[in-house]
C-alpha cells in the first residue's frame, strides 16, 4: 500500500512539469499566432499602400500634357461619384481648330513623349529547300540557283504611318539573296514607296507610287504574307518571280451598294519584266480590278474579284492578263481564327510574240495561255494549321505545261513567328536543263521550310 | 468586252445616285466594340444610329477585317475607336471604307480614350518577350463603368463636332444617362462588396479597371503572356495559386475564351467561372450598357457566392 502511494506521489510529481511545459508550449503557440496575425496585417497594409502609391504614380504618368482636372479618378477607396460630369483631360478641338490646317507639330501633340510620328517594323522570311542533285544541276527548283539551301528569301524594313491628316504613307525597303547571271548576291532595294490620299471626294480614293499591284488575290500580299512557302506556280510564271509590282497611280472606288464592292482602276509604266516590261507612260499598264464581299451568316465569308491588266511587251506588242478570283472562310463562332479557308485564282494570258519561220521572216502570232491554282487549309488550333495546294500552269509564250502539289503545315508559337514545312512534287511536260545541259528539272520534288518573324509594326492585312 | 463593263459602270452610278443619300436626319455613327456603341447610344439617344464592328463574340484585339465592316463604315457620319492600340485593325477598315469623313484627323474620328486615366502603363522598356503588351497602357477601360463620365464627354464632344446644334440634346441625355448610372454603381458597388475577399483568375488582363474600381482582386490570368497560349508549366502553376489562395476563386471568361480550358481549371482547383461580357450587344439603347455591366455584376457576385 505504502509502496502504492509513493508511487502516486512520484507520478504526481514527475507529471507537473510535463503539465507546465505543455501549459507554456500553448502560450508559446498563441504567441506566434498573435505574431502571424500582426505579420499578415502589417503585410496586408503595406501592400494596400503600396498599391495605392502604385496608382497614384500611373496616374500621375498618364496624365495628358497639358494636364486637365478629370472629376472621375482611378478607381477609389469609396465607392466613385458621377454626379458631376468629367470634361475630358484634353478636350476635343473646337470647329475653330479642326478649319484650321493641321501641322505636323499638331499630330506630335496626340502622341506621347518618346514616340515617332510614324510605325517601323521588320519583317524577315528564312527560307530553305532540300531538292534533288539533277534538280539543282539544272538550277530548275522553286527557288532557283538557290537550290540545297537556306537563305534571306526577303527581309522588309517597313515605315508606314500618316503623312498629314489627308494622306498615309508606306516605304518598304528590303534585302534579299538574289540569284541572276548565275551569281547569288544579296541585295538590298526598294519594295515599296506610295502614298494613299484618304479624303477624296465621292468615296474614292488614290494611291502614288511604287506598290504591289492590287491584281489578284495573292499578288498584293509580300512573301511572307502569302499562305505557302513559294507564290503558285502560275503568278510565277505568267507574272515573274517579283509578281506585279508597278510605278504608277490606283484609284478606288467603293459605291453606295449594301455589300461591299470596290472597283478599281491603275495606270503604271509597265515596268514587269515577265508580262509587260515596256516601261513608258506613252504606251502604260492599264489594270482594273473589281472585288466584291458576301457574308453568309456570322461564319461563313466569300469573296469574289475579277482582274484584268493591259499593256504593252518591251517589243511594243499587246499583252493582256485576265483573272478570276475567290476565297472563303468558316469561322466557327467565338473562334479567334478561321478553321478552314479556301482559296484560288484562274489567270489567262494573251500575249502577241513575233515568230520566226524557216526563212528567218518575222510574224506575230497570238499566244493565248491560261493556269490556275487552289488550296485549302485547317486551323484546328490556334498555334497549328495544315494544308494542300494544286496548281496547274500552261507556259505564256512557250510550249508546254506543269503541275504541282504541295502540302504542308505551319506552327506559329505567337502571331509574330511562324515555321512552315512543306513537300512539293512537280511534273513538268519537258525536260529542264542547267547551263552546259547539266541536271534535269522535269520531276522536282521539293522539301520546303520558312520561318518567318516580325519586329515592331506590322499592317494589318485584309481577308 | 468594254461595252458591259461601261453598262455595268453606268447601273452603279445610277445605284449610287437613286440610293437615299442624306434621308435621315440621324448621324450615323460606327463604333469598333459594342461598348462604345452601347455608350454612344446612351448619349447620341434618337439622334444617332449606331452599329458596331466587332460583334459581342468576338475579341476586339485580332478581329478578322472582312470587307463587310467597310460596308458598315463606308457610309458612316463618324467612327468611335476605343484607341490604345486595342482596335488598330480600324486602320485597315478605314482604308478599304473609302470614306474621308472617318479616316484619323478627321472631325468624325473620335478616339474615346481620350481624357482617360490609363493603368498599366508600362514604366520600364517592353518587348515582345512580354507578349502581344499594350505600349500605350491597358485599354480596357470601358468594361469600369466609373469611368463612363469621361467617356461620354469625349462623346459627346465629338458628336456635338459633327452636329452643334445637338449639343444641347445630347448634353440632356448624357445627363439622364450618369443620373441612371449613379444609383447603379452604388447598387453594384454594394453586390460587389462581399466579393473582396475573393480572388479572380481571368483569360486576358481585360478586367483591371473594373476591379480596381470594386475593389476585387486578381489572382493571375490563363494566358502566360498577353495574347500567347498558357503552357502546360503556366497552367499547372496557376491551379496550385488557386489552390493555396484560400478563398473563394472565380475564373472570369469572356466569350471568345476557352470555356474548356476554363472549365478544367476550375474543377482541378475547385474553382467557379464566371462568362463575362456575354450580354455586350445583346440589348441596344440607352439602356445597353447599364445592362451589360449589371450582367457581369450579377455573372460575378453568382459565381463567388
Amino acid at each position: 500500500m505504502r509502496a502504492w502511494r509513493i508511487a502516486a506521489i512520484v507520478t504526481v510529481l514527475a507529471g507537473f512539469p510535463a503539465t507546465a511545459a505543455a501549459q507554456d508550449a500553448e502560450a508559446l503557440r498563441r504567441e506566434i499566432e498573435q505574431l502571424r496575425q500582426q505579420m499578415e496585417r502589417s503585410q496586408r497594409e503595406y501592400q494596400k499602400s503600396l498599391e495605392t502609391l502604385t496608382e497614384r504614380l500611373q496616374r500621375l504618368e498618364s496624365r495628358p500634357q497639358p494636364p486637365a482636372p478629370t472629376a472621375v479618378t482611378p478607381p477609389p477607396a469609396t465607392p466613385p461619384t458621377v454626379a458631376a460630369p468629367a470634361a475630358p483631360a484634353t478636350a476635343p478641338p473646337g470647329l475653330a481648330d479642326l478649319a484650321r490646317p493641321r501641322q505636323p507639330f499638331t499630330l506630335y501633340g496626340e502622341r506621347r513623349q518618346g514616340q515617332l510620328l510614324f510605325d517601323i517594323g521588320v519583317a524577315a522570311d528564312l527560307v530553305g529547300n532540300v531538292v534533288q542533285r539533277n534538280v539543282e544541276k539544272a538550277q530548275a527548283g522553286t527557288f532557283a540557283g538557290r537550290e540545297n539551301r537556306f537563305f534571306p528569301r526577303e527581309v522588309e524594313l517597313a515605315l508606314f504611318g500618316q503623312i498629314d491628316p489627308y494622306a498615309r504613307g508606306e516605304v518598304r525597303i528590303e534585302a534579299a539573296e538574289e540569284f541572276e547571271d548565275g551569281e547569288r548576291s544579296l541585295e538590298v532595294n526598294l519594295a515599296e514607296a506610295y502614298l494613299t490620299l484618304l479624303t477624296l471626294p465621292f468615296s474614292t480614293q488614290a494611291k502614288l507610287g511604287f506598290m504591289r499591284n492590287r491584281f489578284g488575290l495573292l499578288n498584293e500580299r509580300h512573301l511572307h504574307d502569302g499562305p505557302q512557302v513559294d507564290r503558285p506556280n502560275v503568278l510565277v510564271k505568267f507574272l515573274g518571280d517579283e509578281g506585279l509590282r508597278e510605278s504608277g497611280a490606283e484609284l478606288t472606288w467603293v459605291p453606295p451598294l449594301p455589300f461591299y464592292m470596290q472597283a478599281l482602276v491603275g495606270v503604271f509604266n509597265g515596268d514587269n519584266d515577265e508580262a509587260f516590261g515596256r516601261g513608258s507612260l506613252k504606251a502604260p499598264l492599264v489594270t482594273g480590278r473589281l472585288r466584291s464581299f458576301f457574308e453568309l451568316g456570322d461564319a461563313h465569308a466569300l469573296q469574289l474579284g475579277v482582274s484584268a491588266a493591259t499593256g504593252e511587251t518591251p517589243d511594243r506588242r499587246r499583252s493582256t492578263l485576265a483573272g478570276l478570283d475567290a476565297k472563303f472562310k468558316f469561322t466557327p463562332e467565338g473562334w479567334r481564327h478561321s478553321l478552314l479557308t479556301v482559296g484560288g485564282e484562274w489567270l489567262y494570258s494573251n500575249r502577241t510574240v513575233e515568230v520566226f519561220d524557216a526563212t528567218g521572216a518575222g510574224a506575230d502570232r497570238k499566244r493565248k495561255r491560261t493556269g490556275w491554282y487552289a488550296y485549302a487549309e485547317v486551323q484546328p488550333w490556334q498555334r497549328w494549321l495544315g494544308g494542300v495546294r494544286y496548281d496547274w500552269t500552261q507556259y505564256p509564250v512557250d510550249p508546254g505545261d506543269e503541275w504541282a502539289v504541295e502540302p504542308y503545315i505551319a506552327f506559329s508559337p505567337s502571331e509574330f513567328l511562324r515555321f512552315r514545312l512543306a513537300y512539293k512534287h512537280t511534273e513538268r511536260s519537258h525536260r529542264v536543263t542547267g547551263p552546259d545541259d547539266r541536271g534535269s528539272g522535269r520531276i522536282l520534288d521539293e522539301l520546303l521550310f520558312q520561318a518567318t518573324f516580325f519586329l515592331g509594326a506590322h499592317s494589318t492585312h485584309g481577308f | 468586252m468594254k461595252r458591259p463593263l461601261g453598262l455595268l459602270f453606268l447601273a452603279l452610278l445610277t445605284l449610287a445616285g437613286a440610293l437615299p443619300a442624306g434621308a435621315a436626319a440621324k448621324l450615323r455613327v460606327i463604333a469598333t466594340i459594342p461598348d462604345l456603341k452601347a455608350l454612344t447610344e446612351a448619349v447620341g439617344g434618337d439622334l444617332v444610329e449606331v452599329d458596331s464592328l466587332a460583334r459581342s463574340n468576338q475579341n476586339p484585339h485580332d478581329l478578322e477585317v472582312r470587307p463587310s465592316l467597310m460596308v458598315k463604315l463606308r457610309r458612316a457620319d463618324a467612327l468611335v475607336v476605343n484607341g490604345l492600340e486595342l482596335d488598330q485593325w480600324a486602320e485597315a477598315v478605314i482604308r478599304g471604307a473609302n470614306n474621308a469623313r472617318v479616316v484619323p484627323g478627321s472631325p468624325g474620328y473620335i478616339d474615346a480614350s481620350r481624357g482617360i486615366p490609363v493603368l498599366d502603363v508600362p514604366t520600364v522598356r517592353v518587348d515582345r518577350s512580354m507578349g502581344d503588351v499594350h505600349p500605350l497602357g491597358n485599354p480596357h477601360y470601358t468594361v469600369d463603368p466609373g469611368l463612363a463620365p469621361i467617356v461620354t464627354q469625349t462623346l459627346l464632344e465629338g458628336l456635338a463636332r459633327l452636329a452643334p446644334e445637338q449639343r444641347p440634346a445630347l448634353e440632356r441625355q448624357r445627363q439622364a444617362f450618369l443620373a441612371r448610372l449613379e444609383p447603379a454603381l452604388a447598387r453594384w458597388q454594394t453586390t460587389l462588396a462581399p466579393l473582396q475577399a475573393a480572388r479572380f483568375v481571368v483569360y486576358h488582363n481585360d478586367f483591371g479597371y473594373f476591379f480596381r474600381r470594386f475593389g476585387l482582386r486578381q489572382l493571375g490570368t490563363i494566358e502566360e503572356r498577353p495574347g500567347i497560349p498558357p503552357s502546360p508549366a503556366h497552367l499547372a502553376r496557376l491551379v496550385r495559386d488557386m489552390k493555396d489562395a484560400g478563398a473563394r476563386v472565380v475564373i472570369v471568361v469572356e466569350p471568345w475564351s476557352d470555356h474548356k480550358l476554363a472549365a478544367r481549371l476550375a474543377e482541378e482547383a475547385g474553382a467557379r467561372v464566371a462568362v463575362v461580357n456575354a450580354r455586350l450587344g445583346a440589348a441596344s439603347g440607352s439602356e445597353a450598357y447599364l445592362a451589360s455591366v449589371e450582367a457581369n455584376v450579377t455573372a460575378l457576385a453568382q459565381a463567388a457566392r
